[in-house]
């Protein structure tokens, strides 16, 4: 029955893989197409994860909730949530330019993610919250797993044919124009600090959805989920490596490193035990290791953004 | 491009060189916070669990003479790596139990989303969240180390007896110091205590002088620390000595730490004492120190007793269970339910015997005797300790 053991930890890096490629998606959105460099997205992620959680789980004594409401309405509110926090943190920090933009976001998540570590009436602090449910949660192990990672799917197919278009649409040229030439797309009569707040709305959005379908996945979710590390480095990484400014890259990023961090455990097992402690770093050593050759030779990612639509020039189109 | 696909072939090699597991060993996961946040505390803890399987082997081994083998995760400390780690245990290893993982929201994760599904026993050497007692786990999660609930209120009722009747609070903003510190602020003002300062503090910071003097302008000259004595709570205790804040001092068993007297000196801390769970036969506990200082380890070190425990609880579980790891969870309650014959550390050959007899055997650990209650935790007993010449000096059991 070995295949079942092969197909069960297949699904799970499945569901992982489409968790963090909807943050990959949201901060491409960011980053990729608008040039926000958002060095918060375990801000989001929270913001998301804790909305859900708090909305979905059975009423609990000393914190906020729970309002025992159904999945979906969880994940709505997470997307809703996170939108709302965005909303005033973009109207303010929006204003500064790219490492300016990065260390007040940056900032921004360590406050909330502080919040939520250390506010009892809201969060249950440093405990986390428990009993969230899990969509066809009662299942047997695989069966779960595996109904799981259809509907992750599936929002994740909604979530890439909906950023897709809107990218491909004039909006996305926009964007570009504001992302390549701000001064330029200022004097075309474009409102380039509104634009930008929708790009960043729209991708905290998509974070959020993020963290509630993590949450849920776990069925709790505690302040450790947020650390930075997990939830905004890395999704940096995959995004880099798969190629920022190109939707099926920051997929595949995802899937890239996710596969390699995990399976390179199965690698560093094969030392005698001795070693087996000290081999855990060698996994950190090999993502960072893998970042630097991806800058040094090929800085554009696995998939690089396209070059955009060069038609011939001639006749005057419509 | 290349490279990527050279690294993605290499690393489904390693993959598949295990997918004909030997059927010779059995298996357990040994899960914990390797890299991250408690990386400095990790190494000693799954040596001294990897203790607990090497005298199992040197002693027979487990079911017929077959090896028993503990497989290291990385749960980095966080649900993310936890997860992936016990999902990659259970499934590709295929481990019969779970010893692990070491932080609780990775313990909560791990068996909501995998091992109560998969129906793997876990056992926590060092999860201490009162959350992790109200798991909907189907008897399936286990822990050698007590509730912070209980140390919490024995600790409180302890000080109220020594004539401690006010005090000021500092507790790391975790789970660990968190759940501490409210179990004990609500036993201490409901004996009629009275706390006269009370705040979280953020670990490994460079200084808490302000944070210490906010505590002390109430005017308490007793400090309670719910830290860990290695880190942010030696930071603590030593501004608090240099600066003159608080008189006395007073910590749980995360401040049991060696590092307390070798970092400020043992003539510094003669007003510390520190609470720590500790088994009712003490030669459990010497029988492991010895065993450990042997093998190399610092059997001081934070949670390592707790480690070593449910380690070798979990290999006798495994041998109760014949090796079927649905029956481990069953066997666990049944080595340990008090009553039988009596199993000390590092006593595998006796208990292999009793177990093939088919007689009754209750194991009483180096960090307590493990009687696990409905909800999988162990009460504890515990004892204060001070400072001394030779270390940490029992001064009296706790009620």
């Amino acid at each position: 029955m070995e295949w079942i053991g092969f197909a069960n930890y297949a699904v799970f890096m499945a569901i992982f893989i489409c968790i963090y490629a909807l943050l990959s998606l949201g901060l491409n959105i960011q980053w990729g197409f608008t040039g926000l460099f958002n060095a918060g997205i375990a801000g989001f992620f929270a913001v998301g994860a804790y909305t859900s959680a708090v909305l979905t789980s059975p009423a609990a004594d000393g914190r906020l909730g729970g309002f025992d409401l159904p999945f979906w309405v969880g994940w709505i509110g997470a997307m809703v949530a996170a939108a709302l926090i965005a909303w005033p943190i973009g109207k303010i920090c929006l204003r500064f330019r790219s490492d300016y933009l990065a260390i007040a976001t940056i900032g921004v998540a360590e406050i909330i993610r502080l919040v939520i570590k250390s506010e009892d009436w809201l969060t249950n602090s440093a405990r986390g919250i428990t009993d969230i449910p899990r969509p066809l949660g009662d299942l047997s192990y695989t069966m779960s797993q595996l109904a799981y990672l259809g509907i992750v799917m599936a929002i994740l197919l909604v979530a890439y044919l909906m950023v897709e278009r809107q990218i491909a649409s004039p909006w996305g040229r926009m964007m570009r124009a504001i992302r390549d030439n701000e001064d330029a797309a200022r004097a075309m009569g474009k409102d380039v600090p509104y634009r930008r707040l929708e790009a960043f709305i729209f991708g905290s959005a998509l974070m959020g959805l993020g963290g509630a379908l993590f949450a849920h996945f776990n069925r709790s979710i505690t302040p450790e989920a947020i650390d930075p590390m997990v939830a905004t480095f890395l999704v940096w990484i995959m995004l880099i490596l798969g190629g920022s400014g190109n939707n099926r890259g920051a997929i595949l990023g995802v899937a890239v490193v996710w596969i390699i961090w995990s399976l390179s455990e199965i690698v560093t097992d094969q030392f005698p035990h001795e070693y087996a402690v000290k081999a855990k770093y060698l996994r950190i050593f090999l993502i960072g290791l893998m970042l630097q050759l991806v800058l040094r030779f090929r800085p554009e990612g696995l998939l690089p953004e396209a070059s955009g639509e060069r038609k011939p020039v001639g006749k005057p189109s419509d | 491009m290349k490279l990527f696909q050279t690294a993605i072939a290499a690393a489904l090699l390693g993959a598949t060189a295990l997918a004909a597991p030997a059927h010779a060993d059995v298996k357990i996961g040994l899960i914990g916070g390797v890299t991250g946040p408690i990386a400095a505390m990790a190494p000693p803890m799954i040596a001294s669990a990897q203790l607990a399987i090497d005298q199992v082997n040197a002693n027979g081994g487990v079911l017929d003479g077959q090896k028993l083998i503990g497989v290291v995760g990385d749960s980095a400390c966080n649900p993310q790596n936890g997860t992936d780690a016990a999902t990659k245990a259970v499934n590709i290893e295929g481990v019969v139990a779970i010893v692990g993982p070491h932080c609780s929201g990775a313990v909560l994760a791990v068996a909501n989303s995998v091992t109560v599904p998969a129906g793997i026993a876990i056992i926590t050497p060092s999860g201490t969240s009162p959350e992790i007692t109200s798991l909907d786990d189907k008897d399936t999660v286990f822990r050698t180390v007590p509730s912070d609930d209980y140390q919490g209120r024995a600790l409180a009722r302890t000080l109220l007896d020594r004539g401690t009747k006010k005090v000021a609070v500092a507790y790391l903003n975790n789970d660990y110091g968190k759940g501490l510190a409210e179990a004990f602020k609500s036993e201490f003002e409901a004996k009629g205590g009275e706390i006269a300062g009370y705040a979280a503090h953020e670990g490994e910071k460079a200084s808490y002088r302000s944070n210490l003097a906010e505590l002390a302008s109430g005017g308490a000259d007793t400090l309670v620390i719910l830290d860990y004595g290695d880190g942010s709570g030696l930071t603590l205790l030593r501004q608090a000595l240099e600066n003159g804040f608080f008189e006395n001092f007073v910590g749980a068993d995360g401040m049991k730490s060696d590092a307390t007297f070798k970092e400020l000196g043992a003539e510094n801390l003669t007003t510390f004492v520190a609470s720590s769970p500790v088994g009712e036969k003490s030669e459990a506990l010497e029988m492991f120190n010895k065993a450990f200082s042997e093998a190399g380890g610092d059997p001081s070190a934070i949670f390592v007793t707790t480690s070593y425990d449910a380690a070798f609880l979990m290999a006798l579980a495994v041998e109760k269970a014949g090796g079927d790891k649905t029956k481990v969870a069953a066997a666990m309650r049944e080595i340990s339910s008090g009553s039988g014959e009596t199993i000390l550390p590092g006593e595998w050959a006796k208990a292999k015997e009793l177990i093939a007899a088919g007689k009754a055997i209750d194991y009483k650990g180096a960090a307590g005797d493990h009687n696990f209650d409905e909800k999988g935790d162990v009460p504890g007993a515990y004892a204060l300790f001070k400072v001394g010449a030779n270390g940490f000096e029992m001064i009296g059991e706790m009620k």
